[in-house]
């Protein structure tokens, strides 16, 4: 019988697909339905942020960042405003400490709940998606109240924040925290018990602490093996020294422990926020700052626990009240480098468990 | 091993709650007080410091005055190119009089991108249509149209006398 | 209704004319069965994830579906160039003929006019019911895509392993019966009890390979959405599309049916006329596979075809040996 001739596929996944969660293009070499090698190009939503970013003073970059990782602006914006506020040493007043922290907080919740959202309508469940949108309605509903945007906040100033709190606003904070336990509880009921999904993320993807370090991951992704590593924690930032939280780890490094991970990172999330809440004292939300922000010149670097992992503001300033070099080290795009290693020899299926799970936003991966 | 039964009591179980869709084009939702949605331009306000220009990220705001036999500056043209303003509010914030300020209207699809380009009479139309139709209601507002003086309102109104924290720029 | 007996007829103009006539009506139906059915569909997965549904063409958007059905039918029918053009014409033809064939040999009544009373019936269905999976593949291959080829090749596998337990899972019910008939059958229950109780096991089976032979979720992976875009029909618009559409909600039909007769006692059922009672039959199994749609990931590729050999066949098989052992041991003593 003569040999039957087999050939690999070349496969193009994106930019425009359902599952790639904006243009991430991945080039895929098919043998079958095994993955042989995957080529991601990224690229395709790349606005130059960075260079903009030159020429424009530091308050106009603001609004820039909220660009990026668009789920999770309020954390952009503070990434942006604490580098610069380190680099003058600015004083910053207590209650705009707290409010950063609280809509933080809840941003950093409302990003995870995309994350879950989005993660199950991958793997075929298109129900939570819309669960977890209600949810994320009521926290983009308290951030219309406080600064008058659902998605691009441009919240912070440097040297505090915006806006004070609305009355009764720190209230309606107070009040959604049980509402968002129960929300939480009920994702577990649906989804964390679902055979065909524990099936589905239970040791794919799986990865070492030793990889995610060499990779430069940062968040949930270096957390899920095991790697006991917030910025939140590890190099305090803000006012997150006053907090009693934890730093929920995982133990395989696979898709479920990373999924795990977003639910409970969202718990101890809530706590940060209540506590928060019932901490904040009256006062300015806004420091004594000068008119045009110089910074001394130098270089400087500060990063965040983003939602996404260790969000950097790299700048390099020559006195000017412009930036002369302004680098952002976006979480998800450093990320993504493991991506090509985790998929060589899965399955298609495989493929968007994986991709899903590292949690990208192509706002931020291409910025 | 039956784990996905709860997931199916889950499903069931909202299928009698209530809805939560919103019958977008006949209900419009409601915004809160601080809204950022289309701009309102008050030429009688302006005093052509020209710092919305100058803050403005994305360069989208234009605008020109000349010199009154009153040395006062007067408006003449302001125009705000909606392609590529991202409504982040920076301009409203540095107007000393407030002659800018946004509104919560946020319908600005249109046929043709010339279109989008605001200019000055129509931010004043919007504002009469937004804050100006509420401060006539509330009798604090100016009464007249573009002629009339009436910088020094900005106290009336209640998205005007809205605690604001800015002070960071220029 | 005489009119319509012409099975024991000799085939004239006329018995032909009311062949016709009567397939013509049955397709009708069958046409506003699924209508509907993706109008429920529609409202319940809606409802369960706290929305509305379709509410804008008609009153509560009842005709949601006859506008998507014009729409599909006035839209331009596209072939990829290079496509493989006479069997991605005829592909749609193939896959959906026999799933309006197979609805011949369900009871919908007592007394059915339009039901073939073939004494093979569950062969029959079984049989006409594969040849779906060569519409579906032929489609995949000939489209000329590789998501569509990915998908088409999907479905064959898949159809092909969960046709066994299907078939396997009916034995049980078959050997209780004494027939391959689900006019008999049906009989069958009415005497002894609806087979539900003693073919438990053979229901999940059932229902499970069911789930996954109609390709719905948790077992939809040839058109799996966030993988392979819409598997199969990719490339397929207009009527074409709607072929397809039409062939896989019409076994949504006729799978519900075969499980309302073979383990619910089709249209028996006290007080309201055994039409009705097979219509909440039918509704009920209908209902369960949307719910489960709303409710359920999807399964991987390798672990359905796993599932398949390793848990659904053996469960079958075991189904069948006790059956029969018991039925034996029932005769005997």
């Amino acid at each position: 019988m003569a040999e039957i001739r087999t050939e690999e596929m070349l496969m193009n996944v994106g930019p425009q697909h359902p599952s790639t969660h904006g243009v991430l293009r991945l080039v895929v070499k098919l043998d079958g339905e095994t993955i042989v090698d995957v080529d991601p190009v990224v690229g395709y939503l790349h606005r130059g942020t960075e260079k903009l970013a030159e020429d424009l003073q530091y308050t106009q970059i603001i609004p820039y960042t909220d660009r990026m990782d668009y789920l999770a602006a309020m954390l952009n914006n503070y990434a942006l405003v604490h580098a610069v506020e380190e680099a003058m040493e600015l004083q910053i007043p207590e209650r705009a400490e707290y409010l950063r922290v609280i809509v933080m907080e809840l941003n950093r919740i409302a990003s995870h709940l995309l994350f879950i959202g989005a993660y199950l309508l991958d793997l075929g469940a298109m129900s939570p998606f819309l669960y977890v949108f209600q949810d994320r309605e009521r926290i983009l509903q308290l951030f219309n109240e406080i600064c008058g945007a659902r998605i691009t906040y441009n919240y912070m100033r440097i040297g505090g924040v915006k806006w004070d709190a609305p009355p009764g606003w720190i209230e309606k904070v107070q009040q959604f925290v049980p509402h968002m336990r129960e929300s939480i509880k009920m994702l577990h009921d649906l989804i964390t018990g679902n055979e065909i999904f524990l099936n589905r993320v239970k040791g794919i993807g799986a990865y070492d602490a030793e990889t995610a370090i060499a990779y430069s991951l940062s968040g949930i992704n270096l957390r899920c093996t095991g790697y006991k590593w917030d910025l939140r924690r590890n190099r305090p930032y803000s006012i997150y020294d006053r907090f009693d939280f934890e730093i929920p780890v995982g133990k395989n490094g696979d898709c479920f422990d990373r999924y795990i991970l977003h639910l409970e990172e969202m718990e101890q999330s809530l706590r940060i926020v209540e506590q928060a809440c019932g901490q904040i004292p009256e006062g300015p939300v806004m420091g004594k700052v000068p008119k045009i922000l110089r910074p001394p010149a130098g270089e400087y670097y500060s990063g965040i626990e983003g939602a996404r992992g260790e969000l950097g503001v790299y700048f390099v300033s020559d006195g000017k009240d412009k930036p002369y070099r302004l680098k952002f080290r976006r979480p998800s795009f450093v990320n993504l480098q493991l991506l090509p290693s985790l998929l060589k020899g899965q399955n298609m299926a495989n493929l968007i468990a994986i991709l899903g799970a590292v949690d990208i936003v192509l706002g931020e991966v291409d910025c | 091993m039956f784990g996905f039964l709860k997931g199916l009591a889950v499903t069931i179980s909202r299928l009698p709650k209530k809805k939560v869709t919103l019958q977008y084009p006949e209900v419009k939702p409601e915004w809160p007080e601080r809204f950022r949605g289309i701009h309102e331009f008050i030429p009688e306000r302006c005093i052509v410091c020209n710092q919305c220009a100058r803050i403005c990220p994305t360069s989208c705001i234009s605008l020109s005055g000349t010199r009154g036999e009153d040395r006062k500056l007067r408006i003449d043209t302001y125009d705000i190119n909606f392609e590529i303003c991202i409504l982040c509010d920076l301009c409203t914030e540095v107007c000393p009089t407030e002659a800018i300020k946004m509104t919560g209207e946020f319908e600005l699809a249109a046929y043709s991108r010339d279109q989008l380009y605001k200019n000055m009479e129509w931010l004043y139309q919007n504002y009469l249509r937004h804050s100006g139709a509420k401060e006539l209601e509330a009798g604090t507002g100016e009464t007249g149209g573009p002629g009339e003086a009436g910088v020094g309102a900005a106290a009336g109104g209640g998205a005007a006398s809205e605690q604001k924290a800015g002070g960071t720029d220029e | 209704m005489p009119f319509f007996q012409w099975v024991n007829d000799a085939l004239t103009w006329g018995t032909l004319f009311r062949m016709l006539l009567g397939g013509i009506i049955v397709l009708l139906f069958l046409l506003g069965v699924v209508a509907y059915m993706l109008y429920f569909e529609r409202k319940i997965i809606g409802w369960m994830q706290l929305r509305i549904g379709p509410n804008r063409v008609g009153p509560l958007g009842l005709f949601q579906s006859i506008a998507d059905v014009l729409k599909l039918l006035a839209k331009e029918d596209i072939v990829p160039a290079q496509a493989d053009r006479p069997l991605f014409l005829i592909a749609p033809i193939i896959a959906f003929v026999p799933s309006f064939v197979v609805i011949a040999a369900i009871p919908w009544t007592a007394s059915h006019p339009f039901t073939a009373d073939i004494s093979v019936a569950l062969l029959y269905y079984l049989a006409l019911s594969s040849i779906t999976i060569l519409g579906i593949m032929l489609g995949g291959w000939a489209s000329n895509n590789k998501y569509s080829l990915l998908g088409g090749m999907r479905s064959a596998a898949q159809m092909i392993s969960y046709e066994i337990p299907l078939g396997m899972s009916l034995l049980g019910v078959i050997l209780m019966a004494g027939s391959l008939n689900i006019v008999d059958i049906v009989e069958a229950q009415r005497r002894f009890m609806w087979f539900i109780i003693p073919q438990f096991l053979g229901f999940c089976v059932f229902i499970v390979a069911a789930t996954a032979e109609l390709n719905r979720t948790p077992f939809d992976l040839p058109e799996a959405e966030s993988e392979l875009v819409a598997g199969y029909h990719t490339e397929y618009s207009g009527f074409r599309f709607a072929f397809y559409m039409l062939a896989e909600y019409l076994y949504v039909f006729a799978i519900s049916c075969l499980g309302a007769a073979l383990f619910f006692g089709g249209w028996s059922g006290p007080l309201l006329p055994g039409w009705l009672w097979f219509a909440i039959k039918v509704s009920a199994f209908i209902f369960f596979f949307f719910w489960l749609r709303a409710t359920m990931p999807r399964i991987r590729v390798d672990q359905l075809m796993t599932f398949s050999w390793k848990v659904l066949l053996p469960l079958a098989l075991v189904n069948i040996v006790l059956t029969s052992v018991i039925k034996y041991w029932v005769n005997a003593g």
